[in-house]
């Protein structure tokens, strides 16, 4: 079976996954595959906001799943890239709105039509990481560099096995090459000593990814800032390309002088 | 008499003998000096009830169910051979066999209401969360019983939030991570780095130790005995050699490096 619904999550909040799910989804869609970006965090809508299509939603996931409307008219075209989607999530409702059962029967609807379909999970254990996880062919966990997130994803990739759902694959965000050097952060190493699961991407600390989550542009469709290259060769690596993993290097005396970072 | 029981997915507490002459409130006395004896040993864990022949009705389920509670226990199976009792057990939303739990079902399945309840902590992690099932690539044989003694070896990464919890000794072969804890009522061994916590002894026995290729834990008893390392030896634990044994000597809980051990266990 090819894996089509990817589930992106973490456990710990606030460590990047809405952030990845965007730029993840639009870097698959801009190497050509049919793609739907799906909002999980009910009741807590962000996705929409991240990939600038709030200002389009008519419907939601919720609406369809109650009969409401159907899922072609739930959905938002993204034209940035040939075929990109949204399927977002209400906000005046909260996770039990939605089953895992419920769930898993949109996902085989939109597995009909599409190559991938990313599911950005709320934070969390409870229900809405359920609902997350239920319809996943793969799971992608990610993590920043520092213990408490280090120590969640643990959780979460415990959970996801015994789900059999597992092995989870691990995306590291934010890292600081040169703050791992003078070791005030958590090296890949460290972080590899407690999860011990494939890394499919580390995505090092950028500015870029501030100013493009609050134009509503995910960096991958702009540019080639570093966190932008790490997200295409996650998307790569998704799709089955053999990218080698790269692991951030502080910048040398000459980059500093010039100005460049990352 | 009663006796309690490892299996790969918890405990089960075995009621033998004849209970015809023994009514079941005096066996469940029988049973919370058990508990009451070894609290933290059963504390936050889900166990199972093999009755045997025993009838039992549906009030005798109910205050099985309240005693265990009030030790923070979840009664979650009652195996018996009397079809009546099975069936006053399923009434009660009890299993009545140790199948492993598999995928955990979908916390809530096919409920469409508004008021669709959380999955708790006991509907959505009962047994599951105490052992995971295997991955699929892990033969039996890797996992459950040690042959011929007391014991759980488990073969893989022990990971946060994970208890394992055993009457006898309790072997892993992999790392215990930071925010997992193993409760054995006998030895604790582990082929690895352990850094979450772990509690041998935990029924009593002052004589268990605890060993680990590298002791980093967040903490650490042994019967009624705790120590919690200093954050020096925490920080320690990438030095090498680090084999160590902890005991009790003298209440207090001691730490012997390899070498030392054969000495220390005479």
């Amino acid at each position: 079976m090819q894996e089509k619904v990817i589930t992106i999550t973490s456990g710990k909040g606030g460590v990047g996954k809405t952030t990845t799910t965007a730029n993840v989804g639009s870097a698959l869609a801009l190497l050509g595959k049919k793609v739907v970006v799906l909002d999980g965090d009910i009741g807590l809508r962000n996705l929409d906001i991240v990939m600038g299509l709030e200002n389009r939603i008519v419907y939601d996931i919720v609406d369809y799943v109650e009969g409401r409307c159907r899922l072609r008219q739930a959905l938002i075209r993204d034209k940035r890239a040939p075929e990109l989607y949204l399927l977002p999530t209400a906000q005046t409702r909260d996770k039990s709105a939605i089953n895992p059962d419920q769930m898993i029967r949109v996902c085989d609807e939109l597995r009909k039509e599409f190559d991938y379909i990313i599911i950005d999970s709320p934070a969390g254990i409870e229900q809405g990481f359920h609902n997350a996880l239920a319809p996943a062919d793969r799971v992608l966990v990610v993590t920043n560099p520092e213990v408490s997130s280090v120590r969640d994803a643990d959780r979460v990739i415990g959970l996801v096995e015994s789900h059999q759902k597992g092995p989870a694959q691990l995306i590291i965000n934010r890292l600081i090459a040169e703050r791992v050097k003078k070791q005030e952060m958590l090296s890949t190493q460290d972080i590899m000593d407690v999860l011990s699961t494939e890394i499919i991407g580390i995505v090092p600390e950028d500015e870029a990814i501030l100013s493009s989550s609050n134009r509503g542009t995910p960096v991958v469709f702009n540019g080639k800032s570093p966190a932008a290259i790490a997200y295409r060769d996650i998307a790569r690596r998704l799709i089955g390309e053999d990218v080698p993993l790269t692991l951030p290097q502080p910048a040398s005396w000459w980059q500093r002088l010039f100005g460049k970072t990352g | 008499m009663i006796a309690i029981k490892g299996f790969k997915h918890g405990l089960v507490i075995v009621f033998w003998g004849d209970s015809s002459n023994t009514p079941w409130p005096t066996r469940l006395r029988e049973l919370e000096a058990k508990l009451s004896a070894n609290p933290d040993f059963f504390k936050g864990g889900s166990i199972a009830f093999d009755v045997k022949a025993t009838p039992l009705s549906e009030d005798d389920l109910r205050h099985s169910i309240a005693l265990l509670q009030s030790y923070e226990v979840t009664l979650w199976a009652v195996l018996s051979e009397d079809e009546a009792t099975r069936a006053r057990v399923r009434a009660l939303g009890l299993a009545d066999r140790l199948t492993p739990p598999g995928p955990a079902p979908a916390p809530v399945p096919h409920q469409t209401h508004e008021d669709t309840p959380f999955p708790t902590a006991t509907s959505s992690s009962t047994p599951a969360t105490e052992a995971p099932p295997l991955p699929a690539h892990i033969t039996p044989a890797e996992e459950g019983y040690i042959e011929g003694s007391d014991g759980l070896l488990v073969r893989r990464r022990v990971r946060s939030g994970q208890v394992l919890r055993h009457p006898g000794h309790v072997v892993v072969i992999g790392d215990v991570n930071p925010g997992a804890q193993l409760i054995a009522g006998s030895d604790i061994i582990v082929w690895g780095k352990l850094q979450g916590s772990a509690h041998a002894g935990a029924l009593g026995d002052d004589r268990a130790v605890i060993c680990a290729l590298e002791m980093s834990p967040c903490f650490i008893r042994i019967a009624d005995v705790t120590h919690i390392p200093q954050p020096s030896r925490r920080r320690s634990r990438h030095k090498a050699g680090s084999i160590t044994m902890a005991r009790i000597q003298d209440q207090e809980i001691v730490f012997v490096a390899w070498g030392g051990a054969d000495r220390l266990l005479e």
